[in-house]
């Protein structure tokens, strides 16, 4: 280290590495050559351009207002992505610029995978927002979260995680920061379907011929990009409603306790007895499936792993489902919340969604029957819905 | 730190020990200033404030002393540090430049004035590299200086040590005073202790500084690397200081004023609230590692970004290095004195 530093010193113009260009997705790529037995080079190589020339640099993102229209220009505002990338600094009037780096880009990295320097200790390991799948939001389970969700998230942080509260950074950085991770989650999630579709429909699959041909054609580009943005505007329709709460009484939580620990909801299946957490599980988040059980590697075989691992992938790490009788809920935590994530569950982890039926029946809850597991799961931990102050 | 070798000790007999008494009193000065300079030169880091003034050597292209003072008091946070890390910092200057002179009129040991005019020198360094990092805007040279401030406090505090007078009254020998032969032989071995723990020091804060001011595209696994030795050798670290301080307690006996057992017990203590130090910055930064989710409370453990309370604790873990390292440099310079007043002293006693 001591002669890079000198070098350093001798040059004088900071060494810093240079990040002229986001890191590609490479354990994407291995994915799909993998699951398809395919090459991706010539389609990585093409894609990176497309996703480059509309997307911009790390140091110059660019929102591509010029292929949108209406709402999804304005989606992302370019201000926000001048002040959340580059550099660290501040001018006179306060204003921060640098912002993603300052704040985040220590856990989910440059390009927001979520596999930046400091990953490899936590659990769970920082979101990768290229794949577009969020935890903690008020939507359907499919859905993009909206934006105050987003912003809430970040006020609030995500207890017992790395996920750090920003409520003490600024409303106006806070605004900004949201939109440069819904930048970043858009950028990534092209780059992906583009692959993707570059691979499956375009004829880049073909490892035998390597002529360099460029197939991508502006009006699929368009029509992936807007689908994307198209998911994120959805958003605030697909808010998942909340009927009214039934009182919140002791025969409320002792039918929540029976329907926990019972056939349809099965919730002690995996959260054990009393939400103990005393229940052997072994399972996977989403983001780790995909490049192992999903293409039928061992997430726990190190030998399978170890070219995703060389691509930059994370080891797979088990998820635990949460240990309820603790009272730390990563969520909102709020009774709607809870309720939300019952009927839901929570998108990207093996938390199931249930199916809300009118009346009682057998493969079912009503949603009264949701508001007992809530008054339930309320009830186990000490401080039920305890929120920053 | 480049320790000339000691002139003979006849040039030192004839000098009169209060001579450098105000050579003493600035390096000390300095020593004083140094270590509340790096605990704002940490703040500026953990606040990312370093580019809060973004030119340099102006602010705002204000004269660094001109700077209107409500304007800096009022300002926002991370202006007020930066701001008044340079200011500090100025005033650490004026200090080595005071120190520089002082020796050159008051100073018989010339190895000591070239001395204070080498920190004068690295104290120039040091702020040039700070006004480039902001100018170039460049992490890496933050690094380098964040690097570069605690070696400079050691710096001082060897300044420190050997001008003060207990340095010169430990050497009877100097004085001719052949009649005290009981100074026992300090073993090379114990001063070569005292420049393992310098280097240990150092080498922590190198790696802790490549952990703070970590490059966003480093890989995961580098910066892994990189914490599980910092780890390692704050262990091996603490281990060390343990065997320091049984062999100074060996000495005990034999020095007079500079009994080097109180610093190296000091130091035991300064590296275990260091390790604890270092484990509240990682959980300040990164939350409740892995292997400790155990810990009561990591649980529903929440980071908050910027909380006062976790600088100031990631700050305090950057000035204890600081810390560990100076009382390190005094120990292995102390030791490395007896060792040469008890040679000194034995070949006294052996000529008459
Ligand atoms: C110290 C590491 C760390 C830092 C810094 C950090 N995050 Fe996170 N972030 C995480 C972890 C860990 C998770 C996963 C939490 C979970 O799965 O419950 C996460 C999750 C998220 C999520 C997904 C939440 C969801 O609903 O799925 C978003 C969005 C997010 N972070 C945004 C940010 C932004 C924006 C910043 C900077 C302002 C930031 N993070 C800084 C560690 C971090
Ligand atoms: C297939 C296993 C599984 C089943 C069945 C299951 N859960 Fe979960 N649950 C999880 C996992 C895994 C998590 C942790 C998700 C995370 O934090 O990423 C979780 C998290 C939760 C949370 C915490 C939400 C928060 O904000 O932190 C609640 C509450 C919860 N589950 C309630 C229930 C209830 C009630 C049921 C029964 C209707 C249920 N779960 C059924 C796996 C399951």
């Amino acid at each position: 280290m001591r002669p890079v530093i000198l070098l350093c010193l001798l040059l004088a113009i900071g060494c810093d590495a240079a990040i002229d260009q986001f890191p590609a997705n490479d354990v994407y790529a291995l994915t799909l050559a993998h699951s398809r037995d395919v090459r991706t080079e010539l389609a990585q190589r093409d894609v990176a351009e497309v996703i480059r020339s509309l997307f911009g640099t790390p140091e110059s993102p660019v929102w591509p207002s010029e292929i949108f229209d209406g709402e999804a220009k304005s989606l992302v505002k370019s201000e926000s992505l001048t002040a959340a990338a580059g550099p660290i600094f501040s001018d006179r009037e306060g204003n921060n610029f640098g912002l993603f780096n300052k704040h985040c880009v220590a856990c989910h990295g440059v390009s927001g995978s979520g596999a930046g320097p400091a990953a490899v200790f936590q659990n769970p390991y920082p979101r990768d927002f290229q794949a577009g799948v969020f935890k903690w939001k008020s939507t359907e389970r499919s859905a993009k979260p909206t934006r105050d969700d987003l912003v809430g998230l970040l006020h609030r942080g995500v207890k017992g995680t790395g996920m750090p509260s920003f409520a003490l950074v600024s409303e106006a950085d806070v605004s900004a920061l949201t939109d440069y991770l819904v930048y970043l989650s858009v950028r990534g999630e092209a780059e992906r379907k583009l692959l993707a579709f570059a691979i499956d429909e375009l004829g880049y699959d073909d490892s035998e011929d390597d002529s360099s041909e460029f197939l991508i054609e502006d009006a699929d580009v368009h029509q992936i990009v807007g689908e994307i943005v198209e998911s994120w505007l959805d958003a605030s329709k697909r808010g998942v409603p909340v009927p009214k709460e039934v009182a919140s009484n002791t025969d409320s939580i002792a039918r929540g306790k029976d329907l926990f620990h019972g056939q349809i909801a099965n919730c002690v299946g995996c959260h054990g007895p009393g939400g103990n957490g005393a229940a052997v599980t072994l399972d996977f988040d989403d983001w780790a499936k995909e490049y192992s059980s999903r293409i039928g590697l061992t997430p726990t075989n190190r030998d399978a792993m170890k070219p995703f691992r060389q691509a930059g992938a994370l080891r797979p790490r088990q998820i635990k489902p949460r240990q309820l009788n603790q009272g730390v809920l990563r969520g909102a935590g709020d009774g709607k919340a809870i309720y939300r994530q019952i009927s839901q569950g929570i998108a990207g982890t093996p938390m199931p969604s249930l199916t809300i039926t009118k009346q009682e029946s057998a493969t079912g809850l009503t949603s009264d029957q949701v508001w007992d597991l809530v008054h339930y799961v309320q009830s186990l931990g000490s401080q039920p819905g305890d929120t920053l102050p | 730190m480049n320790m000339e070798p000691e002139p003979s000790s006849a040039e030192l007999t004839k000098d009169d020990p209060s001579s450098s008494r105000i050579v003493h009193r600035l390096a000390v000065l300095s020593v004083c200033l140094v270590w509340p300079l790096i605990w704002v030169g940490g703040l500026v880091t953990t606040y990312d404030a370093g580019m809060a003034v973004p030119d340099w050597p102006n602010t705002y292209g204000y004269n660094l002393f001109l700077y209107p003072y409500k304007t800096w008091l009022l300002g926002p946070f991370d202006l007020f540090i930066e701001h008044g890390h340079r200011l500090l910092g100025a005033v650490v200057g004026f200090v080595a430049i005071g120190l520089a002179v002082a020796a050159y009129l008051k100073e018989t040991r010339r190895w000591v004035f070239w001395f204070a005019v080498a920190v004068l020198l690295a104290v120039i360094f040091q702020g040039a590299l700070g006004g480039i990092r902001v100018v170039q805007m460049s992490r890496t040279l933050a690094m380098v200086h964040g690097c570069f401030g605690p070696a400079f406090f050691a710096a001082c505090v060897a300044l420190a040590v050997v001008t003060s007078r207990s340095w010169r009254d430990s050497c009877p020998a100097d004085r001719g005073q052949s009649a005290i032969t009981e100074l026992a032989q300090v073993p090379r071995s114990t001063v070569i202790l005292g420049l393992v723990l310098v280097a240990l020091g150092y080498t922590q804060l190198v790696l802790g500084a490549q952990l703070r001011h970590v490059q966003p595209t480093m890989r995961p696994d580098g910066f892994a690397t990189i914490v599980v030795f910092h780890v390692v050798t704050a262990f091996v670290l603490w281990s060390v200081t343990a065997v320091g301080y049984w062999r100074m307690r060996k000495l005990k006996s034999c020095c007079g004023d500079l009994t080097l057992w109180r610093p190296a017990a000091a130091l035991i203590g300064l590296v275990l609230l260091q390790i604890v130090l270092g484990t509240g910055t990682w959980v300040a930064n990164y939350g409740w590692p892995t292997f400790l989710q155990g810990f009561p409370g990591a649980t529903g453990f929440l980071i908050r970004a910027k909380g006062f309370w976790d600088s100031i604790v990631v700050t305090a873990h950057v000035a204890t290095g600081s810390l560990i390292l100076a009382v390190s440099t005094m120990i292995w310079v102390r030791s490395w004195r007896l060792r040469y007043c008890s040679q000194s002293a034995s070949e006294v006693a052996n000529e008459t």
